[in-house]
């Protein structure tokens, strides 16, 4: 039976008086392909920044890989962060001024130590390996999520976080990221929570998760 | 690769995409620095300058013996006419200078009566030696004189028709002196009317060894005032009676403090202003790179690691800043001293340091506020654009 990797009991974020997550409890066991689903505002987004150590919840426990997160200081969800979790941004966050390699060494300066040589592994496995000393603006929208997965894993996360990877991508391109995301997974057995509004990605997890206004209201197995 | 020369890397990327701003701030901070600099410069060449002025004036002060009403002077100023004689004993002088640890050039003076023919001469022993060093403005008739030789103050030489080669014989308290003229002195000065020769033939003659009526020093004008030196001295000195010479040091001092005054005041409202300016700049770039803070943040970067990414900008900025502004800077004051002293400046290397130290302070100084907002900044929120 496989660990559990994150479990939330009664897991709350309230931002005054509007509460964007009403406790939850939810289990996720380690190498698991969790979707997140809901409208906007449903709170899929703060269910994953909570889970990643970006948020700290209102109320509730949170323990992810081992981890209690409300025990943690500000640099102690730090040192979780780089040492547990990959995140990947609908839109890409990439710096402007660096490189696709060195946006890729910029994850392992914070991690350890920024190596070159890995960094260009990395975007060669995503397909990038002829566009390393380019830019962000000289990279399409698809490029630069693939640059943005290459951050995200190199330095072999637990747990791999997907804010609408797809969001801002067409269909083909979509499918692309997919496919990747499921060789990555199948290579490096991380554990994956995607929040997304579309069905056909949800689809590539193992099980969904629904929200709506902060309610997990239904949650169904996928047969990817 | 190691982690400084990444850190160092992305600094410099960093600055470079964003070149428009970083050329705003740095002239901001060379401008700065180098006005810094530039009077720094200028100043510290006046101070020399004027040093240099004053101690062609000669001595700057004088010492009598306190009961003493001595006819003495320079340069038209009148301290007294003797009324009564009164001396100074040359060693207690000597322990009290070297005592007092001055930088002082010293010169000493016994002035008395010799009788010749049927008058009485007014005779000054001095070191001649000294008389050329502090008394550079002397002009002289024939030359100085060695042993047994003597100069004649012009307006006396002219009085008494006198002239270099002529033999006076003098009669003292004690002995009597065979002097040669060696040469005609004029110093536009009550000195004019007086007869020179060596100290210690002087005191002999009059039989006051080891006494002094008249110590003129120059006191190298340093940090410390004149007055204070004087003050100074006057305490080490109770039986005698410590004058300032002339007004001119004290008032070139007090000029060179007024106008040193003028320049930290406009060098302060000038760095104020670049402070501010540095602070606004540095505001509107963390508040326009929000989003990249809060992904450095993302991806683990403690708020301490993020922090000294944009430190290390803001001190590479000063770094730059300080070079240019020392060079600018020495240009400035060359310019300056050049159009207004008629002076070349110094070449001064440990301004650098003074320059380096304005434009980085500056530019750390307006960052902490950024620095603080940088430090405070919530990833999620600064990642939604917040």
């Amino acid at each position: 039976m496989a660990t559990t990797i994150i479990e939330t009991g009664g897991l709350t974020r309230s931002y005054g008086d509007i509460c964007a997550l009403k406790p939850l409890d939810l289990q996720v066991p380690e190498g698991e392909w969790l979707s997140v689903m809901g409208h906007s505002g449903s709170g899929k987004s703060t269910l994953m920044n909570l889970v990643g150590g970006l948020d700290r919840p209102s109320a509730g426990s949170l323990m992810v890989g081992g981890e209690d997160l409300l025990a943690l200081s500000e640099d102690g969800l730090a040192r979780f962060r780089r040492e547990f979790v990959g995140i990947i941004f609908q839109q890409h966050h990439l710096v402007p001024y660096l490189t696709a390699v060195e946006n890729v060494m910029l994850a392992q300066y914070f991690h350890s130590v920024p190596d070159e040589a890995e960094a260009r592994s990395a975007l060669e496995r995503v397909g990038l390996g002829h566009r390393l000393k380019n830019r962000p603006g000289e990279l399409s929208g698809g490029e630069q999520q693939r640059v943005c997965i290459a951050r995200a894993i190199i330095n072999s996360p637990k747990l791999l976080l997907g804010d609408e990877p797809t969001g801002n991508l067409d269909h083909k391109s979509t499918v692309m990221i997919m496919e990747l995301l499921k060789e990555l997974r199948a290579e490096e057995r991380f554990t994956v929570v995607m929040v997304t509004h579309n069905q056909e990605v949800a689809a590539w997890g193992d099980r969904t998760i629904y929200l709506d206004d902060g309610v997990l209201v239904r949650e169904e197995r996928t047969n990817s | 690769m190691h982690r400084r020369r990444w850190l160092l890397q992305l600094i410099l990327r960093a600055l470079a995409h964003r070149k428009g701003r970083t050329l705003l701030l740095l002239a901001v901070l060379a401008m700065a620095s180098s006005l810094a600099t530039a009077l720094g410069i200028v100043s510290s060449s006046m101070g020399k300058r004027v040093a240099e002025e004053v101690r062609k004036y000669g001595a700057n002060l004088i010492v009598i013996p306190e009961s003493a009403r001595l006819d003495v002077g320079s340069g038209g100023l009148n301290f007294g006419v003797v009324s009564e004689p009164a001396y100074l004993p040359q060693r207690q002088v000597e322990d009290a200078l070297n005592k007092s640890g001055l930088k002082v050039e010293r010169s000493f003076h016994l002035r008395g009566a010799m009788h010749w023919k049927d008058s009485d001469l007014m005779v000054e022993g001095v070191n001649f030696a000294d008389i050329r060093r502090l008394f550079p403005w002397w002009q002289l008739k024939g030359r100085w004189p060695a042993a047994g030789e003597t100069v004649v103050g012009s307006d006396l030489a002219t009085r008494l028709k006198l002239k270099p080669g002529d033999t006076l014989e003098l009669d003292g308290k004690a002995q009597t002196l065979r002097l040669r003229i060696s040469g005609i002195v004029s110093s536009g000065g009550e000195e004019d009317g007086l007869l020179f020769l060596a100290l210690p033939e002087l005191q002999q003659a009059l039989g006051l060894d080891g006494q002094l009526t008249l110590v003129r020093l120059m006191v190298t004008a340093g940090k410390d005032s004149l007055k204070k030196n004087a003050a100074e001295l006057q305490l080490l000195l109770p039986s005698a009676k410590v004058n300032e010479v002339r007004q001119t040091a004290r008032t070139s001092e007090g000029l060179l403090a007024k106008v040193k005054l003028l320049m930290i005041m406009v060098t302060a409202v000038v760095l104020v202003s670049a402070g501010s300016s540095v602070a606004g700049t540095m505001s509107t770039t963390v508040l326009e790179r929000g989003k990249e803070i809060g992904l450095m943040k993302a991806m683990g970067g403690t708020r301490w690691e993020v922090m000294l990414i944009f430190c290390g900008e803001a001190a590479m900025l000063g770094v730059l800043g300080g070079v240019a502004g020392y060079l600018f800077g020495s240009v400035i004051a060359q310019f300056i001293t050049r159009t207004v002293f008629s002076a070349s400046a110094e070449f001064i290397p440990w301004f650098s340091g003074i320059s380096l130290g304005v434009s980085l302070f500056l530019a750390l100084l307006g960052s902490v506020g950024p620095m603080i907002a940088v430090f405070k900044l919530d990833p999620v929120r600064s990642l939604r654009g917040e």
